[in-house]
């Protein structure tokens, strides 16, 4: 029987070299990510937060109005780096490093023929994305120092957030030898890492999102090499009535219509939005408690904003629950 | 919209695509139509009253009684599918091989095994061959899509050719056939660069890598002339008279970023469009808006006692009918706001719905997950309800 780790023994998030937050679409993942980056550089951390895909989002949450960062990066915040990891701007670094002659990576990455292959071929988007997240890993400053204390990686959605930190492990046993498949071997080994290398799920608590959790945290442990010692709960609806009045909306919905009531809604309506937020709030208790119960995963719950991530005080907010390390089995 | 042949429901993962592609099977099924729906990757529980909890990969009929339960009575039917990525494909392969030997050549192939539910675009390649394939049979009016949850929701449309320019690419048909290749071409200079590069992909790759893929690619090559076929008629198919699709959105700022962002791409590629649904749309009870003054707080005094003395004289001595007002009021005003937040949300989708002349419908959030024919139904009424459409206006 593994030992999961309990809510005593939980590493401090920020502990981490490397974080990859996953997630399916809609779950804040981002946001959890932007906020993780920014407790770690209000922290004093030099941080570098990356997000892979063809859009960009983060600059919007953690440096309103600024132009986008894209492959170069750029530092938004005091020690705070955010960059968007592109997987030909990668392959262009990729090829540039291996072949070291600038007009050999031109000719390839030009030929018509190539980015045909590449278009359909499967997985290298994947591994190269790895790659420069293993790279920025890798780096330096003058005084031999890790040039980024910590590294947020805003994975893609889940199902490809899973095949993604499968890719290296398939090339490897794909590939009998060569160069790919030796550096295929070093992005798995800091995959594999768990000193350095921490997958951080997000789930919302409603059906489909804690089934994929449970499914995702199943699959980690069959057949990834990653570490994984909590689950993050985003979006929880807030315990709507004090204690002692749960069934508050019961008793409101026992008024009678008439005579009403000056300068408020009907009764009903009073009784119908309080239930609203009631049957919200049990509906996430009981996928909270699922996902717990499923995984044997501590839960960080993270509160319902109801207006969205609008700016850092908005992010501050997810920061500090994020970062807690005693967090209950099953909020 | 549901008099057409296919109706193909898009939109980022985590909108509800596969309750709105339930909802409106079911309202096809209503409408006296032979629905099918076909989802990709269903909860559970949905999945289990849609009675496709195993994988079939082949249509279910929901029995005729649990439809007659729902009011459904007449000639209209309704069936639903869970499509096997992975099953699919390797169905496409057993049509598509040359013989058996080939076949085997690819179920055997390392990359194949590795790769087949990965390679670029097939989860989208086979659903839309599905469509296809159930569209050819005559026992369905109507097909309902749930498209596969992708980051760039049009992968299901361009998948197809994307497959194709890879079998037809100079460097594929290098690794095929060298010498072939070299004696046709080889004078001409993009193939002495598609060699040149093959070279230098093989320094950066290693031999071993390039030698698997070779052979992957010749056992698949065979393929292509079906494929070309297939992927020109699903394209017809979708892009054509006898196809509607219908974007779905969540009701976050976020949510109508993505939508809007789809809807200019999805008419960039000449898909044609029906409608705009926002779904899980906190709304007030009984319609309209929430009053201004429960936002702004106004009132207080009066209102608390108004509601402290009807909760007193329900729920008798002993409840503590002060703190009950309290928490009753700071409840209203809490889901006021959500409810204001999502209607602010939304407005500029429904302003670019409207101005693209796409039909346009809010479905509220609903008190509980939608995982029976029950819930499925009750969201299919909201999409009927014109109500809705006068309310938001």
């Amino acid at each position: 029987m593994p030992q999961f780790p309990t809510a005593a023994t939980l590493r401090p998030l920020l502990g981490h070299r490397l974080v990859i937050v996953s997630g399916k679409g809609g779950t804040g993942k981002t946001s959890v990510a932007a906020a993780l980056a920014l407790a770690g550089a209000s922290a004093g951390k030099r941080v570098l937060v990356a997000e892979v895909g063809r859009d960009e989002h983060l600059p919007r949450v953690l440096a309103p109005g600024s132009p986008p960062v894209g492959y170069a990066g750029r530092e938004l915040r005091p020690r705070l780096s955010a960059m968007r990891i592109d997987p030909y701007a990668a392959l262009g670094e990729y090829l540039g490093l291996q072949l070291r002659v600038r007009s050999a990576v031109e000719l390839v990455l030009r030929n018509r023929a190539f980015r045909q292959l590449m278009d359909a071929s499967p997985g290298w988007r994947e591994l190269i994305t790895l790659g420069k997240v293993w790279h920025l890993e890798q780096m330096r400053d003058a005084q031999g120092a890790p040039r980024f204390d910590l590294l947020v990686v805003d994975a893609p959605a889940t199902g490809h957030g899973i095949s993604f930190l499968d890719v290296p492990r398939v090339v490897v046993s794909a590939v009998r030898s060569g160069p790919l498949r030796r550096n295929a071997e070093l992005v798995e080994e800091m995959i594999a890492d768990q000193n350095r290398t921490l997958l951080l799920p997000v789930a919302l608590a409603e059906e489909l999102p804690a089934r994929e959790t449970v499914e995702l945290v199943a699959k980690v442990r069959g057949e990834l090499r990653i570490a994984l010692d909590r689950i993050v709960v985003n979006a929880l609806t807030a315990r709507p009535f004090p204690p002692g009045l749960e069934e508050l909306d019961a008793q409101l919905a026992r008024i009678p219509p008439e005579p009403g009531w000056p300068n408020l809604p009907l009764p009903r309506v009073v009784a119908a939005c309080a239930a609203h937020l009631r049957s919200r709030y049990e509906l996430n208790r009981v996928y909270v408690a699922e996902i717990a119960r499923a995984t044997g995963l501590p839960v960080v719950p993270l509160p319902f904003l109801p207006s969205g991530i609008r700016g850092l005080e908005d992010l501050r907010r997810l920061g500090e629950p994020l970062l807690a390390t005693h967090v209950a089995e099953a909020a | 919209m549901l008099h057409k042949r296919i109706v193909a429901c898009v939109g980022s993962g985590g909108v509800g695509k596969t309750t709105l592609a339930a909802a409106l099977g079911l309202e096809a099924a209503r409408r006296g139509r032979r629905a099918l729906v076909l989802t990709i990757d269903p909860a559970r529980r949905l999945a289990d009253a849609l009675g496709i909890g195993a994988l079939g990969n082949q249509p279910e009929a929901i029995p005729a009684d649990t439809l007659a339960a729902l009011g459904i009575t007449g000639r209209g039917t309704l069936h639903a599918m869970m499509l096997d990525i992975k099953r699919s494909f390797d169905d496409l392969v057993e049509r598509f091989a040359e013989s058996p030997e080939t076949r085997e050549l690819i179920f055997k192939n390392r990359i194949y095994q590795h790769v087949s539910d990965a390679l670029a675009g097939s989860a989208e390649y086979s659903a839309m061959e599905k469509v296809f394939e159930l569209s050819e049979r005559p026992e369905y009016d109507v097909i309902v899509v749930d498209t596969p949850p992708s980051q760039h929701a049009l992968d299901f449309l361009e998948a197809p050719q994307r497959l194709l320019d890879f079998l037809d690419s100079r460097l594929v048909q290098l690794l095929l056939h060298p010498a072939f290749a070299a004696g046709r071409f080889g004078f001409r200079l993009f193939q002495r660069s598609a060699q040149r590069v093959l070279q230098l992909l093989e320094r950066v790759s290693g031999f071993a890598f390039l030698e698997e893929l070779s052979e992957f690619l010749l056992a698949f090559e065979g393929m292509s002339e079906g494929f070309r076929e297939r992927a020109r008629r699903v394209r017809a198919l979708l892009l054509g008279e006898e196809s509607a699709f219908v974007l779905a959105a969540g009701p976050s700022v976020e949510g109508v970023g993505h939508a809007a962002l789809l809807l200019t791409r999805l008419e960039a590629a000449g898909v044609p469009l029906a409608g705009v649904i926002v779904n899980r749309v906190r709304t007030w009870p009984g319609g309209g808006e929430p009053p201004a003054r429960i936002a702004e707080g106004a009132e207080e005094p009066a209102a608390l006692r108004a509601l402290e003395q009807a909760l007193a004289t329900c729920c008798g001595v002993g409840y503590p009918a002060p703190e009950a007002a309290r928490a009753a009021l700071a409840a209203l005003r809490t889901y006021a706001s959500l409810v204001r937040s999502d209607t602010e949300a939304i407005a500029p989708l429904r302003a670019n719905a409207q101005a693209r002349g796409l039909f346009w419908r809010r479905v509220p959030e609903q008190s509980r997950d939608v995982h029976d024919l029950e819930g499925v139904s009750r969201v299919a009424a909201a999409l009927v309800d014109p109500a809705e459409e006068i309310r938001s206006g």
